[in-house]
């Protein structure tokens, strides 16, 4: 058996050490840019309805807005006189309660969009109506490592998110951690695993190039994946839909060199334009289950000292409640960053119901949301969030449990 | 002319086009963004291919022969006005009898269902048991059976367009009709009724290369995507912008083009556009016919006026073309000839066909930059693959589902509104070793293959379907157990089974046994090939020539010489012996090794 207190404090203390041994030579990295601290993204794709996740119940104009959706006060699990948890996240109302979750009030940015498309291309590269090409976790992994340090970017999906796009990086990206490898016959593996550019320039092209890139990065990565799964055994329970989660814990506890992870809750699925109650307090519950199983699961690895979750959505949804018992797209909303290292609570000016409205009934935002990012990437992962910003943002001291 | 002789004389074309592609190189690099047409003698075999490639899913060289031999103008004109061509003689889809009356208007949810249960006393066509224990569960279990059998039916669906896609003598019609499934994506698991996705396929198959307001209009009017968009809750007084939203977004001017006050006006004039089952009505009570203000023009506008203002919008052309450029020809665009071609589609009042006959004859298209620069989407690789084998029927194993959703692309099932992204988006580590695994899944077929339309693939059913079998009461057998045994019990874990009136998890698989027993199965058959009697016809005598045939028939863009001489230098092992008569008798495996090599290069991806 393992003795988890031991590797774990052993761990923090000699981190490049002991990464160095299992992978020589070309994963080697300064102290500097790894402070041993990880960051998983969850998106919730489709716009989630901040005001029906986390319920200002103390406002009558909530229930104003919304008579048939708002949920009513003797539902809510209270987290004070003012706010109540959705009644599906019972998971997240005791991390809430353990002070582990910090929740951002008002995160947007200025004129927003109502795309789902364009409102995630802004938030996954953090630079709003601007047409940056590469995505902010894509821009953190080319300013903390060198091109040579492998691996450092994970990306649970089918296809990959704009928000891990790098200039160095290749980000790894698979679904199914037990299928990340080639099949094949013995003798066929020296040249199933060879990557060889076409050296004739007059006969490639950019996209060919950009296959074998790829075909290199699924060479250096398919082993570390399909090993670091096959040597996990699910522990703890995540609930019916783990949303990948179980997986990015399979790979942190396997000691992989990645230090940022992102994922999401698919396919739009909080896109809840009708018949919101309860489809949209199933979707979360089924987040709010696999966010605290992930919880548990670094408890149980020893880990979870290192590892924060950031929750964010493209939008939240808007003010007054459709006639279709459902919410179409608006504006600003909560963000969540959630482990035992955040000082949980209320950061950022809680939206004004009345006054706090566009012409649209939208939210106006009251947190830019790239002072979320710029909190995580300073305080967090401690590296200069200008440079990847491009300007500097608020911050929350949300990271000093000491204060 | 002997077919031997035939086979010959393409082998030899086929490697001369592929040395020649060298020399040509040069001279196409000016052809970027010249839309004017290709010279009859500029056409070779490697640009036959590329055309059949592009406006279809590629063929064997028998199929590019025929191309290059048309000549250009011809061959365009032969892919593009198809409408003389029978396709008579392809079968319809052969539906199994799953639907009844009871599952119209089918409810949103298993809660809706119960509660529509509750008040009226039936549901789905069955009525709540008088008195005993679970008295909703036949109609709980209705619920699960067509969710199942929806699925597995659109799954159906699927396989019977790949087979009109690999055997189609109008390759352009299924191409163009998948393009516009990507367009205008609709998904099964909102939808949940076949019917509705096999009649908006059959629209877009109508349609394909006709008007495209025509196909607009049929499309906004098609009872799938009325259900997707939420058609039935955009109302008078209190519209739904849902549909509103996304034709301006995604269907004809893109975001940058419109403001919010237009959605919101223009949904306004879609009011009570609904459906009756399969069938598209106006609810003229919930119609908004008061004026309303769109893009500038005023006016008591109904939903089809809108479409006429969308289109005579200025953005409209260019966010057609654009989209049509990136599939075709290259994600990578300049807007000086997504320009050009906009102003044919706008002066040809819509019509498709001379905008994609002008694409496919310029010079632009057979530049050095666009031949062998597209990335094939998982059912592009799939269809033109099996073309380029030769097959006329897709194969049952590997399953064509699985297969395609392994790669990332499920028919009927697009991740979001906005479809699949396409170009590079279709790679990334894990699915580019899937693409290579699906070469492996034909040529060395799962000998403990079951497909899902007979399996389920959630492993919890099968340890009910054998506790109930053994006897027990269905509360122990459905009980949940997952996690370890000190830790609490995930919310949704728990609340999985909190009705006494039906058991949820019971309804799921008895639901699921119903589907399996009602879809008619997918025929499962392994793929036949047969590589040595390919190699020994193609005249090949050494491992050099083999495996040269071989590259020149699966790959459009080349691998490197060292890759080349590694594959050479492996069949020449495998076999013992550089000479192929010699081995003839024992080719075909070593063969296979050498087929599943080149299929998993990063280069098998172009076409």
């Amino acid at each position: 058996m393992k003795n988890y207190i031991k590797r774990r404090s052993l761990l923090k203390t000699a981190a490049a050490a002991s990464l160095s041994s299992l992978f020589p030579m070309k994963y080697s990295l300064s102290n500097d840019a790894l402070n041993g601290k990880t960051l998983v993204v969850l998106e919730l794709s489709g716009g989630n309805d901040g005001l029906n996740t986390i319920v200002p119940y103390g406002d009558d104009n909530y229930y104003k807005y919304r008579p048939n959706i708002g949920i009513k006060e003797k539902d809510l699990l209270k987290i004070d006189d003012y706010f109540g948890f959705n009644p599906g996240i019972t998971g997240l109302e005791s991390l809430y309660k353990e002070g582990n979750m910090a929740i951002i009030h008002g995160c947007g940015y200025d004129n927003p969009s109502f795309s789902h498309f364009t409102s995630m291309a802004y938030m996954h590269t953090a630079a709003p109506n601007s047409g940056e090409e590469f995505g902010w976790l894509g821009r953190l992994a080319d300013n903390m490592a060198p091109a040579s340090y492998k691996n450092f970017l994970i990306n649970v999906d089918k296809t990959q998110s704009l928000a891990v796009r790098s200039q160095k990086h290749i980000p790894i990206v698979f679904d199914h951690p037990q299928r990340f490898q080639r099949e094949g016959f013995h003798e066929q593996k020296p040249i199933l695993e060879s990557v060889i550019y076409n050296k004739d320039e007059r006969n490639n092209n950019s996209a060919q190039n950009f296959l074998n890139e790829i075909a290199n990065s699924a060479k250096e990565s398919s082993n570390i994946i399909s090993e670091a799964w096959s040597n996990y055994t699910r522990q703890v329970d995540y609930g019916l839909a783990p949303v990948d989660l179980n997986k990015i814990a399979a790979l942190i506890e396997a000691n992989v060199p990645a230090r940022l992870y992102y994922t999401s809750f698919r396919d739009n699925a909080f896109d809840t334009h009708v018949h919101q109650p309860n489809l949209h307090k199933r979707l979360l519950t089924y987040a709010s289950d696999a966010i605290r199983g992930f919880m548990h699961d670094l408890d149980r690895m020893g880990k979870s000292e290192d590892v924060v979750l950031l929750v964010m959505t493209e939008f939240g949804r808007r003010v007054p409640e459709n006639t279709s018992l459902g919410t179409d797209h608006g504006a600003a909303g909560p963000m969540f960053i959630i482990g035992s290292s955040v000082k949980g609570g209320h950061y950022g000016k809680i939206p004004d119901l009345v006054n706090g409205l566009d012409d649209g009934d939208n939210l106006k935002y009251t947190t830019d949301f790239r002072s979320v990012y710029a909190t995580i990437i300073d305080q967090w992962l401690q590296v200069d969030s200008k440079n990847i910003l491009r300007k500097n943002f608020q911050t929350f001291n949300i990271f000093d449990r000491t204060v | 002319m002997s077919k031997k002789v035939l086979k010959g004389i393409i082998f030899i074309l086929f490697v001369s086009s592929f040395l020649s592609l060298k020399v040509i190189s040069k001279e196409t690099s000016n052809w970027e963004n010249n839309i004017s047409p290709l010279l009859s003698t500029d056409w070779t075999i490697s640009k036959a291919e590329h055309l059949l490639g592009r406006a279809g899913f590629g063929g064997n060289p028998e199929e590019v022969l025929f191309i290059y031999k048309l000549g250009p103008k011809k061959a365009v004109e032969y892919l593009v006005y198809y409408e003389n061509i029978s396709t008579s003689h392809m079968p319809d889809f052969n539906e199994s009898d799953i639907h009844d009356p009871g599952l119209v208007n089918f409810p949103p949810s298993r809660p809706a269902t119960t509660k529509l249960a509750k008040e009226n006393g039936e549901a789905l066509g069955i009525k709540v048991k008088k008195s005993g224990n679970r008295k909703m569960q036949p109609i709980v279990n209705k619920f699960f059976f067509w969710l199942r059998a929806s699925k597995l039916e659109t799954q159906r669906v699927s396989y019977w367009w790949a087979n009109r896609m690999l055997n189609s003598p109008r390759p352009l019609e299924e191409k163009m009709t998948l393009f516009w499934h990507n367009h205008f994506a609709n998904n099964e698991s909102k939808i949940r009724d076949y019917r509705k996705l096999l009649l908006q396929n059959k629209t877009f198959r109508l349609h394909a290369t006709g008007n495209f307001k025509s196909l607009l209009v049929a499309t906004a009017k098609d009872p799938a995507m009325l259900y997707f968009l939420d058609a039935g809750q955009n109302v008078k007084g209190a519209p739904n912008e849902n549909f509103a939203r996304e034709i301006m977004e995604l269907f004809t001017l893109g975001v940058g083009n419109y403001e919010e006050k237009d959605i919101r006006e223009a949904a306004r004039a879609f009011t009570g556009w609904d459906t009756n089952d399969l069938e598209f009505i106006v609810n003229k009570d919930k119609h908004d016919s008061n004026k309303k203000t769109i893009l500038g023009h005023t006016g008591n506008f109904t939903g089809e006026e809108v479409i006429d203002i969308l289109l005579s919008h200025d953005a409209a052309a260019k966010f057609i073309v654009e989209k049509i450029y990136k599939e075709f020809v290259n994600e990578y665009i300049d807007s000086d000839i997504i320009n050009q071609y906009a102003e044919i589609l706008k002066s040809n009042n819509y019509e498709l066909k001379p905008l994609l006959k002008a694409i496919f004859l310029s010079k632009d298209f057979y530049s050095q930059r666009n031949m062998g620069s597209h990335i094939k989407s998982p059912v592009e690789l799939v269809i033109s693959t099996y073309k380029k084998l030769g097959l006329n029927n897709t194969p049952g194993i590997p399953d064509f589902n699985q297969s395609t959703a392994a790669m990332g692309q499920t028919l009927f099932w697009p991740p979001t509104v906005a479809g699949w992204a396409g170009g590079r988006s279709w790679i990334t580590p894990a699915l580019l070793m899937e693409r290579g695994n699906f070469a492996r899944s034909f040529l060395y077929p799962d000998i403990d293959f079951i497909g899902e339309d007979f399996y389920s693939p959630d492993p919890k059913i099968i340890i009910m379907h054998n506790a109930i079998k053994k006897g027990a009461d269905i509360t122990s057998a459905t009980k949940s157990s997952n996690g370890g045994e000190s830790m609490m019990m995930a919310e949704s874990n728990m609340m999985s089974d909190r009705d006494e009136d039906f058991n949820t998890r019971y309804a799921s698989y008895r639901g699921w046994q119903m589907a399996v027993s009602k879809v008619k199965p997918i025929p499962r058959f392994a793929a036949e090939i047969n590589f040595t009697k390919m190699v020994i016809e193609s005249g090949a005598h050494s491992t050099d020539d083999a495996v040269d045939y071989l590259i020149n028939r699966f790959l459009t863009v080349k691998i490197d010489n060292d890759k080349r001489k590694m594959l050479i230098k492996f069949l020449e092992e495998n076999l013992g012996t550089d000479n192929i008569k010699n081995a003839e008798s024992y080719l075909e495996d070593s063969l296979r090794l050498v087929v599943h090599l080149i299929m998993s290069q990063p280069e098998y991806q172009l076409g």
